[in-house]
């Protein structure tokens, strides 16, 4: 189990899974070159999903769900996003990605626009939101992740956790109906891993679609209702928390919880 | 060239106090060699031939005092100059002297304190069209344009040609004598002008030097002079006494090939035992010894034997004696009695 | 610097002045003041008894004279009756013209070619690569000269034009002539001129006279009120953005606001365009693009262009592709992505060496004088040191001239680049 223990009770009236299917991935593949990533992927979201994919380094995770928004192409197999096909189609690119939000390792907040300049860029811009109805957007997510004193400053002005919860709040402000979130807390410092998690529990709680890539096994254990392993570019074994943690039944996965939890 | 230009200009303004001051007879005959500015390759005046070696009619000029000063007419060291750091040279010390087509000017010889030591050829600013262009005067060129190059007399005299007979021009400053042949042989200039011999000499290399015309106007007095630094005259008299050497010797009959037999023993001719040495001691008067005149006869013969060597009718250059005659023949050569 | 009065109160050693870091800085700093100090006064007192023992003093009286040379290219009014001063305006004109020319094609050239480098298409990033690998590694000399050879070898000389059947003839319907000697393009006239107002200061700057053409005044005058009215719709423009979320369409708008008063103008002065014609030796009419100046200023924009291209490749890869990305989630286009997000940031890394090589192109439009392009270096630099013998006076002003227009560029660009530079903590 994760150092960091979550400590708060998880309101789980929101957190209801639908029947709706908000991400279907059908015999996906993809290669780099001669290098096969990903094999023969196989995923259903449904809508109020909270997944998180874990697995060793270079096994793929990353760039399944950077799959999903198109930074990265699939070479075979479908991609379903909210009933819209990811295809070279520009405009099917669009619709997806104003419908799905990510959050990077390194944040990559721009650094020339402040902090609610930040958030309110793309509504502008894509959703065409008056500006003054943007800032207001962007001042009740700066809110809800607990910053708005800092929305006239620059990101380099803030700490690493700062940013990731800009970072957030930037996403939510497009109003995404799913959020990927590629290694959240990799690269922030102790301290600061439990402030994004905060942050990011909330959101599970308010009944959004998630997928993360994360090593935070408790995050897992206390949010998630699926985690899914991922090796060598193929999905090796996926259930739910309790099951996955105390009863892992490939001796992949085995070793690969053992590493991450043993001490 | 800017380099040059600002070296030079350094050099005259700190570092070479001592060589301007300091007697260059002393200098030269320390070195064992003189340093002369010449042309960078103009035929006839100062080339180097297939072999490397200088040869010209200016180049003469530094052979004979060579030959004069330090016995030799080989020891000289040659220095191609443009005509923009042709000046700079000769007062940074660079070079002793400055044979290099100069013409003398009132504000050179005074206020650029420079010594003009005597005309070695008499010029005058001439014009070359190519003769499909059917111009017979310069007065005709009005809207022409004109290849000149830059930093000499002839820009000045050219701007006022035009300015007094009220015709306009182009003109189109060049560098160097190579450039203004390549510019005004494509046509990019209708005109070439610079003094009439280096027309002449230039028109001698062309593959077709018919098809070009040098016009009648000569449109001003180039007399072309070796040059010195102003300041010290000792030196300017050696230099100025050579250059009438070769002059007296064509008048009073004296060349390469007899000169060797008229000073081995006094002759009937006062002035010609006086200038070779045989009677009285000018060469002691510039601080030379008695055969100084002999060395710089014999080093390429008299004024005559060089104009006809290097630039005469039976050269490719085929310039006509014209005003370089002596004055026994109607020309304007003429040395002061050695006496 | 030099005072040491607050000396510690253990007392004050002199061995302290080499070994104590806290003297050791200030001694070397005034060892390194006293030599540079002598070195220059030695220098200076040399130079002055050197100039002395030749007989010449230091003096700019010669500007005063004089020039009694022609010089071809002239934005002012100069004929060689004028003095050297005069001349070496007309030089520094020209030389402000060439390097201004210059830093916009070399900038413009840049920015295209340093973009094209990062194509993902193979032909086209190929191509911008031989490009500026064949500039950047070539000397300026050796381009300027090929330009300027290529340039009179292969057009025709005005003589080609004449006759029953020309071997050339001129483009854009007998409105322009590619000669050997330069282009000559038609020039803007007017019926209804408003004529000149003549400029004359007087004393030491009797010669900075100048003609302005008050139609040219009048033209810029409605062109900055019509930029404002543009300005001002944009703003309006861009309220509308913020109150609704949706920019009105305004390119036609403004495009009536620059053209329409413009074209008013220029009906009401009676513009035409003066054609040129082929007369006596050359053409006459038109303006004259020359050789010299094509030839310059195409190579030291492509040679210039080269470097500025290279640091325009440099300072948007200088952007981190997260950038990208995280404009790309959001759902940003590639060319909104290009605008907002990579460009502002790649400014901030371009501009400051972009003030080196504009800085360098104006300094080596100095080698003008290799193809006889007029400029301060070749007249006061050039023929009026040759004609007055004043190489020390010349060339240090040419010196002064362009320490003076290279510290103006740097001053604006710097002003320029505080104002798109990153703020951080």
């Amino acid at each position: 189990m994760s150092e960091l223990a979550i400590e708060r009770q998880i309101d789980r009236s929101h957190m209801t899974i639908s029947d709706e299917v908000a991400i279907q991935i059908n015999n996906m593949n993809k290669w780099y070159g001669q290098f096969h990533v990903l094999r023969d992927i196989n995923l259903t979201v449904q809508r109020g999903e909270r997944i998180v994919i874990c697995g060793p380094s270079g096994s793929g995770k990353s760039t399944l769900i950077r799959c999903i928004n198109r930074l990265e192409e699939h070479q075979s197999g479908d991609i379903i996003v909210d009933g819209t096909e990811l295809t070279s189609d520009l405009k099917n690119i669009d619709k997806i990605r104003s419908e799905v939000g990510m959050c990077f390792q390194h944040f990559n907040l721009f650094p020339h626009l402040t902090i609610l300049e930040n958030c309110t860029l793309a509504p502008i811009w894509v959703r065409k939101v008056p500006r003054k109805e943007a800032e207001d957007i962007a001042m009740h997510y700066l809110e809800k992740v607990k910053i708005p004193d800092q929305a006239h400053k620059y990101p380099g002005m803030l700490s690493g956790g700062q940013q990731q919860r800009v970072a957030i709040a930037r996403s939510l402000c497009m109003k995404p109906r799913i959020m990927l979130f590629d290694e959240p807390t990799s690269a922030l410092d102790p301290e600061m891993i439990k402030e994004v998690l905060d942050t990011m529990i909330e959101l599970a709680e308010e009944g959004m679609t998630m997928l993360c890539v994360t090593h935070e096994m408790g995050f897992a254990q206390a949010v998630a209702n699926r985690v899914i392993f991922m090796d060598q570019g193929q999905i090796i074994e996926q259930n739910e928390p309790h099951a996955f943690f105390n009863d892992p039944q490939s001796d992949r996965t085995k070793l690969f919880l053992s590493q991450i939890l043993g001490h | 060239m800017k380099k040059s230009i600002m070296l030079g200009a350094l050099a005259v303004a700190g570092l070479t106090a001592a060589s301007a001051s300091a007697s260059t007879l002393d200098d030269v005959k320390a070195r064992g060699k003189l340093n002369c500015g010449v042309l960078s390759g103009l035929t006839g005046f100062s080339q180097p031939d297939a072999n490397g070696v200088w040869e010209g009619f200016d180049v003469a000029v530094c052979r004979a005092v060579a030959a004069a000063v330090l016995g030799d007419s080989t020891a000289v060291e040659f220095v191609p100059l443009t005509t923009q750091v042709r000046f700079t040279a000769l007062a940074s010390g660079e070079i002793d002297i400055l044979a290099r087509n100069t013409t003398w000017t009132f504000s050179r010889d005074t206020d650029l304190k420079l010594d003009f030591i005597g005309v070695n050829y008499y010029d005058g600013q001439g014009f070359m069209v190519p003769k499909s262009l059917g111009v017979t005067s310069a007065k005709d060129l009005d809207g022409a344009t004109v290849c000149i190059q830059t930093g000499t007399t002839t820009e000045l005299n050219l701007a006022d040609f035009f300015r007094a007979n009220n015709i306009s021009y182009e003109p189109i400053p060049i560098e160097t004598n190579a450039e203004a042949q390549q510019q005004y042989l494509a046509g990019a200039c209708d005109v070439y002008t610079t003094d009439a011999s280096g027309l002449a000499a230039t028109r001698a290399t062309f593959e077709a030097p018919g098809d070009h015309v040098i016009l009648p106007e000569i449109i001003s007095k180039e007399p072309l002079g070796p040059v010195v630094r102003h300041g010290d005259n000792e030196w300017g008299d050696i230099a100025m006494w050579t250059l009438n050497a070769l002059i007296a010797a064509e008048e009073l009959g004296v060349t390469s090939a007899n000169v060797e037999e008229l000073s081995a023993a006094a002759t009937t001719n006062p002035e010609i035992n006086r200038l070779l040495g045989t009677e009285g001691d000018l060469g002691a008067m510039i601080g030379l010894d008695a055969q100084w005149a002999v060395r710089a006869i014999a080093a390429g013969g008299n004024y005559g034997e060089l104009f006809e060597k290097n630039i005469g009718v039976n050269t490719p250059i085929g310039l006509a004696r014209g005003l370089n005659a002596q004055w026994t023949e109607g020309g304007l050569i003429y040395a002061p009695p050695f006496r | 610097m030099t005072t040491l009065t607050d000396t510690p109160k253990q007392g004050f050693r002199l061995s302290q002045l080499i070994y104590d870091t806290r003297y050791r800085s200030i001694t070397i700093q005034v060892i390194a003041t006293v030599l540079i100090v002598a070195a220059l006064w030695w220098l200076a007192r040399n130079t002055v008894a050197n100039l002395t023992a030749l007989g010449k003093d230091f003096t700019l009286e010669f500007l005063g004279n004089r020039s009694g040379y022609d010089i071809n290219q002239r934005l002012i009014a100069y004929d060689s009756n004028a003095t050297h001063g005069r001349a070496a305006l007309v030089g520094i004109l020209n030389t402000l013209l060439v390097a201004g020319l210059g830093c916009v094609l070399a900038t413009i050239l840049g920015v295209i070619f340093g973009v094209l480098r990062l194509s993902k298409n193979w032909i086209v990033s190929r191509l911008a690569a031989v490009y500026v690998e064949g500039f950047r590694n070539v000397p300026l000399l050796l381009w300027i000269i090929a330009i300027f050879a290529v340039m009179t070898e292969s057009t025709p000389s005005p003589r080609d034009f004449r006759g029953e059947n020309p071997v050339a003839s001129m483009a854009l319907a007998d409105n322009v002539a590619i000669t050997n000697r330069g282009a000559y393009i038609p020039e803007p006239l007017f019926a209804n001129g408003l004529g000149d107002v003549e400029i004359k200061p007087g004393g030491v700057f009797a010669d900075l006279y100048f003609n302005v053409s008050i139609d040219l005044i009048v033209i810029l005058l409605t062109l900055v009120v019509s930029l404002l009215v543009v300005k001002l719709v944009n703003t309006r423009a861009a309220d509308i953005q913020n109150a609704t979320g949706v920019r009105p369409t305004t390119w036609w708008v403004n495009l009536l606001i620059i053209v329409a008063p413009i074209a008013a103008l220029l009906w009401g002065l009676g513009f035409y365009l003066g054609k040129p014609e082929l007369s006596g030796f050359n053409f006459s009419g038109g303006t004259h693009l020359r050789n010299s100046l094509l030839a310059l200023w195409l190579a030291l924009s492509l040679y210039t262009g080269a470097f500025i291209a290279e640091i325009v490749r440099g300072g948007i890869n200088a952007v981190s592709k997260g950038q990208t990305e995280a404009a790309f989630a959001l759902g940003l286009r590639p060319n909104r992505t290009m605008r907002l997000v990579i460009l502002p940031q790649a400014l901030r890394v371009i501009i400051p060496p972009l003030i080196s090589q504009f800085l360098n192109l104006t300094k080596n439009s100095s080698l003008a004088i290799a193809i006889g392009y007029m400029d301060v270096r070749s007249t006061l630099g050039g023929i009026t040191v040759n004609q007055t013998g004043r190489e020390l006076e010349g060339i240090l002003l040419v010196g002064l001239f362009y320490l003076l227009l290279s510290l103006a560029i740097s001053t604006g660009m710097n002003w320029f680049n505080d104002r798109v530079k990153l703020k951080e903590r």
